[in-house]
């Protein structure tokens, strides 16, 4: 089986690396030529100062970026000189309005109406958490969404590594030299602007890592399959992205288009059986599914155990035997956060902090107590792309929620069986509203939990940003949230074995509505089976001891 | 006569089954941990650098992870800790004699902290009494394995220490000066 494996996977790594030589759509376009740059380098004569980057425009030689900037706003005027249609192509993006229509559940979702149980709600946090927004200024209900100069252009493009839009600053950089982490002694320069303005490109691992690799508040915290040390990953942790390899980059599979970039975790796609894609061609497909690029029949061969590994195809997600464990890297992923145990202080009355085993905090008076965990073995659900979320204002009654319920079965034909990674929480509760909390924590006022440590007034600034009046009764409930495991495809050597699933308490035993050999089994036909065998024996022994007595008579 | 031998030989295969099936658990222990692989493995560490474990001479030699070797060469194994550890006080009286210093093959002690794939934490040992009485060392050994048993004793009052990352040969206690033994 593992030959028959290694032989397949030696075929996809083939077929992925000519399907993605033909160099699919770039996520961001070269610079139209302007009259303003200045001259070309001359035919022939090579520019050894920078590295190759496939684009036709140097920035660097761009009159409208030599300037020194004040502010992001600045930069982003200066890039819509030349590119006129950008800023409007994102303010249509996810990235831009943070909010999300399920076609299927009519839920509005997006990170500016969901509850996580991670830091919880961008609500009445939004200086901190909107870091993390494609744009400058949003600190509060009064952002001007339409303002084409509040995109943030270099959050996507730097190709320099030096831009960071720190916590509490609404989305900017640090313009003047400032002190971070706070109270840490380190100080981080002000922002070189024009450097890296001069300096953007496409969009890269570490560009699209810089806030993907750390959603939840930290590095490896929220998705499991996604963290920094996919930044220069080795073959062992993603066939894909082995930045000796192939050396993907997340634009290499989620391909943009006008600045929307391809693939949702409100609404993925769990079953694609449309073969594999043309690139080019216009249609409504997700480009990022497996099958996008290695077809409908991923395990090449005409062999019977070829074909088995086929037709589990209608039934199993790739990732399931192809992605064995998350958080293969060196960085462990969080699994667990209770905030109940949050605000307790030392004797002097100041914050604690204590390292756990894996080298990260296990406690945090701002945010209680935490575990991880690295190789961690997934969980896994029948899945058919819809979600259901518990939304802020929902009557919950029970005292262990499911943030978001994974919908399928095994009779749905757009379902498969899929590995998730499921974070558990205990998190604040409203008794008198019967809905899970909005709390403030991150800010200078006195209300922010993190400055005072005192639920009721976060709670009570919280949930009136949600438009609800705080009942002020609050308990802690367990929450679950799952989370679809997709990245970090091993080596097709480390793909799951047969066995690994069918046997008893193997990696599916959870998994209902579909009989298993191996693990499930019917009474009366073993029995039968047994007793056939039994008989059969029986036949050879009577046969070869009438045989025997024969012989001796003759 | 010759039924006597047949049986004889019967007798000696039945052994070596016996034997070979039952190999793995007289010379391994293998008990579950309640917690990760990290925190395993740190624990034990914490234990034997306990002042009781010191007076009995003990002291790191090393933490190693095998899987980052397969890593490097592109490959997956699920994770291992080898936990490292040598008492000076044991380890004397056997690399002081011909006879038994063959038995630095077993330094330094190795206790290993794996994954399986149910998802839990095992921790392996080697059986340290069984091995001393095969090999006429079993006094030392004796107390080798009673060691080990406090090695193994979680208090889950406890947090979490922080995992010791000891470069091998590297040590603490009396033999720290010498890179542990």
């Amino acid at each position: 089986m593992n030959k028959l494996i290694t032989q397949l996977g030696g075929t996809f790594s083939l077929l992925a690396c000519l399907l993605f030589s033909a160099n699919v759509t770039a996520t961001v376009d070269a610079a139209p030529s302007s009259g303003a740059a200045a001259t070309a380098a001359a035919p022939g004569e090579a520019d050894t100062a920078k590295p190759k980057t496939g684009s036709t425009a140097d920035h660097s030689k761009f009159e409208e970026l030599d300037k020194d900037f004040a502010t992001g706003p600045e930069v982003t005027e200066a890039c819509l000189e030349c590119h006129t249609e950008a800023a409007k192509q994102v303010q249509k993006t996810k990235h831009w309005t943070w909010e999300f229509l399920n076609p299927v559940t009519k839920q509005k979702l997006g990170k500016k109406n969901l509850v996580n149980n991670f830091c919880t709600s961008v609500r009445s946090n939004e200086s901190f958490c909107n870091a993390c927004h494609v744009g400058y200024g949003w600190e509060d209900d009064s952002f001007d969404f339409t303002s084409e100069v509040n995109v943030d252009c270099l959050v996507c493009h730097d190709t320099t590594g030096s831009y960071k839009k720190l916590p509490g600053l609404a989305g900017h950089p640090n313009y003047e030299t400032m002190e971070w982490p706070p109270k840490s002694g380190k100080f981080r320069e002000a922002t070189d602007l024009k450097k890296i303005a001069q300096n953007v490109g496409k969009t890269s691992r570490d560009t699209c890592g810089a806030c993907h690799f750390y959603g939840g508040g930290g590095d490896a915290v929220k998705h499991g399959d996604l963290d920094s040390s996919l930044a220069e990953p080795g073959r062992y942790l993603d066939v894909h992205m082995d930045a000796d390899g192939l050396n993907f980059t997340c634009g290499t599979c989620h391909l943009s288009s006008s600045h929307e970039v391809s693939g949702s975790r409100y609404a993925p796609t769990a079953a694609d059986d449309q073969g594999a894609l043309i690139r080019g061609k216009n249609n409504d497909r997700n480009p990022t599914t497996c099958v996008a690029c290695h077809g409908n029949a991923p395990h090449p061969g005409t062999s019977v155990s070829t074909a088995k590994l086929n037709a589990h195809t209608d039934k199993v997600a790739c990732q399931t035997c192809h992605i064995p464990e998350f958080a293969r890297g060196e960085i462990a992923t969080k699994m667990t956060w209770d905030w109940s145990t949050a605000g307790k202080l030392d004797e002097q009355g100041k914050r604690i902090k204590i390292e756990g085993s894996e080298g990260r905090d296990s406690y945090d008076s701002n945010k209680g107590n935490f575990t991880y965990e690295r190789f961690v073995i997934p969980e896994y659900v029948w899945f058919n792309g819809d979600i259901k979320y518990t939304l802020f204002g929902e009557k919950i009654a029970e005292d262990k929620v499911q943030i978001n319920e994974f919908l399928g079965s095994a009779d749905d034909p757009d379902s498969r069986i899929w590995p998730v990674k499921v974070f558990r929480g205990k998190q604040p509760y409203d008794i008198g509203n019967e809905t899970l909390a909005v709390f403030h924590t991150a800010g200078n006022d006195d209300s922010a939990f993190w400055k005072n440590y005192d639920w009721d007034k976060a709670l009570k600034t919280g949930m009136k940003t949600q438009g609800l009046e705080y009942s002020g009764q609050m308990k802690f409930v367990e929450t679950e949230m799952s989370w679809p495991i997709t990245h970090m495809v091993a080596p097709k050597d480390d793909a799951l074995e047969c066995a690994q699933c069918h046997k008893e308490n193997g990696r599916l035993q959870a998994i209902s509505g579909v009989y298993m050999p191996g693990r499930d089994n019917t009474p009366v036909i073993d029995r039968l089976g047994f007793t056939l065998a039994l008989f059969a024996l029986l036949g050879v022994i009577l046969h070869g001891a009438v045989r025997w007595f024969m012989s001796k008579r003759s | 006569m010759i039924k006597a031998i047949a049986g004889f030989f019967v007798g000696i295969a039945l052994v070596a089954v016996v034997a070979l099936t039952s190999m793995q658990s007289l010379m391994f222990n293998i008990t579950p941990s309640p917690y990760g692989v990290e925190e395993t493995a740190a624990r034990i560490q914490a234990n034997i650098m306990k002042p009781e474990m010191k007076a009995n001479g003990w002291s790191l030699s090393g933490l190693r992870d095998p899987s980052k070797a397969v890593a490097a060469d592109g490959g997956n194994v699920l994770p291992v800790l080898l936990v490292e550890a040598c008492s000076t006080k044991y380890s004397g009286p056997l690399l002081k004699e011909d006879t038994s210093r063959i038995f630095s093959i077993l330094m330094p002690c190795t206790i290993t902290v794996f994954k399986k794939d149910d998802g839990k934490t095992y921790i392996g040992t080697m059986n340290a009494g069984l091995m001393g009485k095969l090999f006429g060392v079993g006094e030392i050994m004796d107390k080798v394995a009673a060691d080990q048993k406090v090695f193994l004793n979680f208090d889950p009052s406890e947090p979490a220490p922080p995992l010791v990352r000891v470069q091998p040969g590297g040590g603490g206690g009396g033999g720290k000066a010498a890179g542990g033994c």
